[in-house]
Formats: structure tokens, sequence, C-alpha cells
């Protein structure tokens, strides 16, 4: 314990140094960040509360339901939080020369590993916990709960339920590399690939948001009472459940039946902790060792992929310049299995979001529930082009490293670098946003008999968002670059990661704002026949290029700006 | 040709280069010299296109480093103090990299990598990695990728770091082998020994002033006013 209080003094006293450093530029960029945390915080807060006022008063959804979102909301968070940390815990704990040179020294390997597992949960989740407080300030002002309140849930409740979703991910971690070692690598990752999307599959078959959806469209109005009946056995058990079920006993005003909720989250985020501790005690070093022969077994020489397109050795009709920065961004993508895993990942439940919401059937002709659902939809979407960007754009000229040097000093026009970067950024987020908007629009175009006008301005809108949250994320990721730092989660961590997302998620909001008013007259062109001009739609879709053209530009001069910068 | 005209480089008020004026011929061989901390990175830097100077001028074979820096990196090799290599490349992926960035034609390049892994001795592990390679290993690719363009300038930043004697020589043998061929190199070291056997003119910089600069015959002479020795006269000039 005394190891463990020892660096962790050293520790908050080199983050506070770093942190708090008086020089001007210092001083003037944290105040900038600390106007746009503000801002965005007062944004998400305005959010989270007008959402709850509307699904609450406009649409007459009621509580039962509400809270059946957020539960879903919560699911989807925690195995976000989950799978991130598993991906980031490998390097934490895994691949870290701090842990090489601690392991040298005479430091316990439970303390070693306690001082990584809390490095590694608060590194990664200070965005989430800022976030996670702002939509609960909105969410929980609308009952207007006294300040008490915001600050007991923030520490009895969410802060477990992300800690134990840590708690879950270092445990999976650790016997992945326990079984590393019979099975290979590749066989335990496919094995956690099929359970985890065995386990989301289940999620989601027995407490489905279409379902839920299509639902609310039949029963409306009476949908609370009827839903009320629908809870599966099996959800109880799940650590969502047991938080959303706390928020909605409290805005029932029943605490009696809140706390309990609280106190399993507690007591089972406290075990897991517990096991956690045990686990590591007897199994960490060993798999640390684990980790060093599974990269020693990746050391023989290469042979991959020799005859294709993408061998060195090999031309194609790209200039000799574009052709290499290609295949060097390929392979170092493809042999990071952090970055592979991922995306497969995101791609992956994309899909699924992709083939369920196509058969989305939508019945209800009320203009306020289907705009909620058209911008519920419309914000995911824009969401998954945000994550996307800022998970795989955004440390894009980062990963670069310490070896940019070797770019830096060759006869290459920067511009042509952030060019490949950037086509290469925006092809990925592109096709997933243009397929997202395809099949959240389809369920329109069905509703409104047919009509692909909708449709069209949802592809229109996907090339402008995917265009713009590219740019920013490249922009801004030169702007903000970690060239010491190797692991990509960690770069889309940082602070001026988390202010891209922030900026990103703004221009969204206002993408949101300048489509929300002809989506209305569209909407009520279908239902109560009002007359609909195409100009309605020109105006928006006009201003839309000119703002995202903007953001472009901009973001392309502080990212070309900053590759002019020292090296 | 290299020539350094009044450059100086600030960071804030810090000024780690100051007006610092030099010239290496045609085929010569330049060594840098210095303490720690005295500027001789943030020199080299400068003339490799990585950082840029607060004021001056740097031209390099008749190109301006700042106006015409593409023209003028065509020209020259650059070997950081530090080998950092993308981990993910192998060592001959890297190398072809570097080839590409220098447009050269694919025949040529071919030719050249399998000249240069047989030159340098690194056909045993030049398909591995270069996140499993050594120092050493990774210091060999970096020089061999320096020379993959047959540059006309070589900038070299501590060449013999991490090096086991028999790459040592192969680098020495290498430098002087280019020299030979009319390659100007700008070489900083620490290594007293190595710039006396390699240089044909030494310069030592202390506190961003180049405090020294003359030729190997000269530097005998000043040697014999001290002790015989160059470390006695490194460190009277550096004091």
């Amino acid at each position: 314990m005394t190891h463990l209080t020892h660096i962790l003094k050293y520790k908050v006293i080199s983050f506070v140094k770093s942190t708090f450093d008086l020089r001007f530029v210092t001083i003037a960029r944290g105040l900038g960040s600390l106007m746009l945390f503000g801002g965005f915080a007062v944004g998400a807060y305005v959010l989270s509360n007008e959402i709850t006022r509307f699904i609450l008063e406009q649409t007459r959804t009621g509580l039962y339901l509400y809270h059946r979102f957020i539960s879903m909301m919560l699911f989807v968070f925690f195995t976000a939080v989950n799978l991130g940390n598993i991906i980031v815990s490998y390097s934490t704990l895994y691949k870290s020369s701090e842990v090489s040179y601690l392991f040298t020294k005479p430091v316990s390997y439970s303390n070693i590993f306690v001082l990584k597992f809390l490095d590694n949960f608060l590194y990664s989740s200070t965005t989430l916990f800022l976030v996670a407080f702002t939509v609960l300030l909105g969410y929980g002002s609308y009952f207007g709960y006294p300040w008490y309140f915001f600050a007991g849930v923030m520490l009895f409740v969410l802060v477990p339920f992300m800690f134990l979703s840590a708690c879950f991910a270092v445990l999976v971690l650790m016997a992945i590399m326990k079984i590393t070692s019979r099975w290979g690598f590749r066989r335990v990752m496919g094995l956690l690939f099929g359970v985890y999307f065995v386990f989301i599959y289940l999620f989601f078959k027995f407490s489905n948001p279409i379902e839920l959806v299509e639902e609310v469209n039949r029963y409306y109005p009476n949908i609370d009472q009827y839903l009320s009946q629908m809870t599966p056995g099996f959800l109880s058990y799940l650590p969502n459940h047991w938080v959303s079920e706390f928020l909605f006993y409290v805005a029932r005003g029943d605490l009696a039946r809140a706390l309990p909720f609280a106190g399993i989250l507690l007591g089972v985020t406290f075990g897991a902790f517990v096991i956690v501790l045990l686990v590591a005690n007897r199994f960490y070093y060993l798999s640390w060792l684990v980790s060093l022969e599974v990269q020693a077994s990746k050391s023989a020489p290469y042979s991959m992929m020799k005859t294709s397109f993408f061998d060195f050795r090999n031309r194609s009709v790209f200039s000799p310049q574009i052709e290499v920065l290609l295949k060097k961004e390929f392979f170092s993508f493809l042999r990071e299995p952090s970055q592979w895993i991922h995306l497969l990942v995101m791609v992956i439940l994309t899909i699924i979001f992709v083939m369920s919401i196509g058969n989305l059937n939508l019945r209800l002709r009320v203009t306020e529930i289907q705009l909620m659902t058209y911008l519920v939809l419309f914000g995911f979407a824009g969401f998954l082009s945000c994550s996307l960007s800022l998970r795989f754009v955004f440390p894009m000229i980062s990963l670069e490293g310490q070896a940019f040097w070797s770019v830096l000093s060759a006869p290459l026009d920067r511009q042509k670098l952030y060019l490949t970067k950037f086509l290469l950024g925006f092809f990925i987020v592109f096709v997933l946003a243009e397929l997202v908007a395809i099949a959240v629009n389809i369920p329109f175009v069905r509703l409104s008999a047919g009509r692909p006008l909708l449709l069209y301005f949802g592809m229109y809108s996907a090339f402008w968002i995917s265009l713009s949250i590219v740019a920013i994320n490249l922009g801004f990721g030169g702007y903000f670059p970690s060239f010491n730092e190797k692991n990509p989660i960690r770069v889309s961590s940082t602070q001026g990661a988390t202010l891209t997302f922030l900026v990103s998620l703004v221009y969204l909001v206002t993408v949101v704002a300048i489509v929300i008013l002809p989506l209305t007259r569209y909407l009520e062109s279908l239902f109560i026949f009002r007359q609909f001009n195409l100009s309605s739609i020109v105006q928006p879709g006009t201003l839309l290029a000119v703002v995202s053209t903007s953001l472009v530009g901009f973001s392309a001069y502080v990212g070309l700006k900053s590759l002019q910068r020292d090296f | 040709m290299i020539e350094l005209r009044n450059v100086t480089k600030k960071f804030g008020s810090f000024t780690a280069v100051n007006s610092l004026t030099l010239q290496v011929k045609a085929g010569e061989f330049f060594g840098f010299l210095g303490p720690n901390g005295a500027g001789k990175t943030t020199t080299i830097k400068m003339m490799a296109g990585l950082f840029s100077p607060t004021s001056g001028e740097i031209v390099i074979n008749g190109h301006d480093v700042v106006k015409d820096h593409l023209a003028a990196k065509q020209t020259i090799a650059y070997v950081p103090d530090q080998p950092f290599l993308y981990d993910k490349l192998t060592g001959r992926e890297f190398l072809y990299f570097v080839g590409g960035l220098y447009k050269m034609a694919r025949g040529v390049l071919h030719k050249r990598i399998e000249e240069l892994i047989g030159h340098f001795e690194i056909g045993e592990w030049v398909d591995k990695r270069t996140e499993d390679y050594s120092q050493g290993m990774r210091q060999r690719i970096t020089i061999a990728a320096a020379m993959i363009h047959d540059p006309k300038t070589l900038i070299i930043d501590e060449p013999m770091i991490g090096l086991d004697p028999r790459s040592a020589k192969i680098v020495r043998d290498t430098l002087k082998e280019q020299s030979q061929k009319g390659v100007s190199i700008f070489m900083s070291t620490h290594s007293l020994p190595v710039a006396e056997e390699l240089c044909d003119r030494i310069g030592i910089i202390k506190n961003g002033k180049l405090v020294f600069c003359d030729t190997q015959d000269k530097l005998q002479v000043y040697k014999q006013q001290y002790d015989g020795k160059f470390e006695s006269v490194f460190l009277e000039l550096t004091k």
C-alpha cells in the first residue's frame, strides 16, 4: 500500500505540473477549453432537459417507457465502456513501458495492477463523467431534484456503474490472456467476438428498441400501462436495469423502492472489484508473461500479402508518394489489433442497427412522435460519424508518432499528406454514414407511401456531416497531436480529443437545428396534408452546405498550419 | 553544399541557436560538436526542415530550405539522433516507404534496396517488424534509408549511438565513402575520436554560438597548445 501511495503521489505531481503550466499559451488554451467545455455542459444540460420535457409532455410517452429507453441507452453505454476498457487495458496493463519498469522494482504485482487499472479507468472515463453528469443535470432538473441528488447519483450510481463495466473488462482481458497461452490469440479473439455478439443479440431480442417503437406506434397513447407488463425477467439482473429502475422509482417519489437498486449496484461493484483484485493478485503477472510470448510469436519474418496490391514492392496507378503513404496507413492499421478490432466492432454494431432500423414499421401518423423518432435516429447516425471520426480520424496524425521525421524531412508536399489522410478517413466514415442514412430513411419512405424526398435529403445530409466531421477530427487531431502516445484509443481520450468531440457535437446540433423546420413541414404535409414546397428543403440544404464547407475550410486550415509547426 | 547565414532559433525567450553562420562545401565532412543542450540538434532539425528558423537563411545545394523546401529536401538525407521508425512496418517496407517518398523508379528502388541490405548486413532481420528491433538495428535501417536516393548532402545526428563495433565500422566506412564521392556531410557527434577520424573540418557550438570552426590541421595546432589531446581543447572551449 505504501508503494501504491508513493507512486500515486508522483503521478499526481507530474499531472499537476503538466496541467497547471503558467505560460500564457497554456493559460489561453486552458481558458478556451474551459469555455468550450462550459458551453458543451450548458448545451448538454439544455438538450437533456428539453428531451425529457418533450418525451414526457409532448409525446405523453410516460415515465415507465421513458426509463425503458434510458435502460437501453445505459446498456449501450455499459457495453461501450466495457469494450473500450478491454482494448485500452491491453495497452495499459500489458504493453506499457511503465509496467515493464515497475516489474523490475520491489513493488507487488497487485499494486502495479491497481495503479494501472485506476490510471486506465480515470484516463478513459473523464469525458464520459462530464457527459453523464451534464445529462443527469438536465434530466434531474426537469423533476426539480435538489443538488445533493445529483452528487449522490453521480457518486453512488453512475460512477459505480462505469467502474463495474471497467472491472468486467479487466476480468475478461485477464481471462483472454490466460486462455491465449493454450488456445492461441486468434482463436480466443474469435471466441470473444462470438460471446459479445450473442450477448448483444440476446439483449436486443428480449429488449428490442425497434419493437418498443412499434408498440408505441400501435398502442399510443395508452402505452405506459400496456408496456409495464412486458419487462423480460432476465433484464432485472443487468446493471443498466438497476440504474434505470433507481431513476424510475426516484422519479415516482418512491425512494424506498429506489434505494435497493442503488444498493445492489454498489454491492455488486464492490464485489466485482474484490474479485478483480484477487484474480489480479494471482494471474496478472502470469498473464503479463503470456502477453510477452504473444508479442514474441509475432516477430517471425513477415510474408503477409507479398503478392497483393499492398506489397510495397508492387506499384499501382497512384503516384509513388501517395502509394507508399496509403500502404503505410494500411499496414499500420491492419497490424495493430486495437485498430481493426475496434473498427470491426463498430461496423458490426452499425450493421445490426441498419438491419433492425430498415425493418421498422411506423404506423402512427402523429407529427411530434415521428419527428422525435426521426431526430433520434438522425442524431444517432450523426453521433456514429462523430464517434467513428474521433476514434479513427482524430489520431491519424498523432499515430505518425516520432517516426514522422521520415515524412517531414522528405520532399513531400504536406498538403498531399493531409489530403491522403483526409480521403482515407472520409471514405470509411462516408460509407457507413450513407448506409445508416439509407436505413434510417427507409421506414419514413414507407410511411410516406414511397416518396423518396426524405431519403435523398438524408443522404445529402450524411455527405455533408461525414465531410465536416472528418475535417474537424483530422484538423483538430493535427492541432492537438500526441506523438509520444502509441495507443490510438488513448489519443482519442486526450483533452484535445474531448474538445474536438464537443465541437463535432455542436456542429451536429446545428445541423439538427437546420433540418428540424423543413422536417416538421414535410411530416405535416404527410399527416395533416399541409402544402410542402420544394424551396422549404432547398434553403436549409444550401445553408447546411455553406456551414459545412466553412467548417471544412477552417479545419483544413488548422490542420495544415499544425503540420508546419516544429517537430 | 550547405550554407547557414545568421541563423537564429528561439523557443519563447530562450535562444537555442544564435546567429549561426557557416558553410560546408561539396564533398566536405563537417563535424559538429558541443555539450548537451548547446544547439546541435536544433541546428540539424532546421537544416532538415523539421524546425523553422526564427531568422536567417539556410541554403542547401542552392535551395532555401524554407522557401524551396521540396527541392532542398530532394537532395538531402537526414538521420535523426533517435532512430524512430514506423513500428508496424518491416525494415524492408520502411526502405520502400522512404524510396517512394523520394519518387524513385520501381526498378531502381528494388536494386538499391538489395544493395543496401547487403552493404549494411541487415538481410537476416529486414523482414521483421521494426517494433522488434534493437537500437542498433534501427540505426542501421535509418542510415540505409538515408542513402536510398543517393543524396548530395547527408545531415546526421549522432550516428554511432547503439551500434556494435562491427556496425559502427560499416557506418564509418560508408560515411568516408560518401564523402569521397563528393557528398557533403554534416555530422553531429559527442564522440571526439570519431570526429577526429572522419571530419575534414570541425565546429564546436556552445550556448547556440559557434566557438570554434576550423580544419583538422588547425585543430592539431590548438591541441599542441594544451596536452596534445582534443578532449582538453573541447573541454576548455566549452567550459
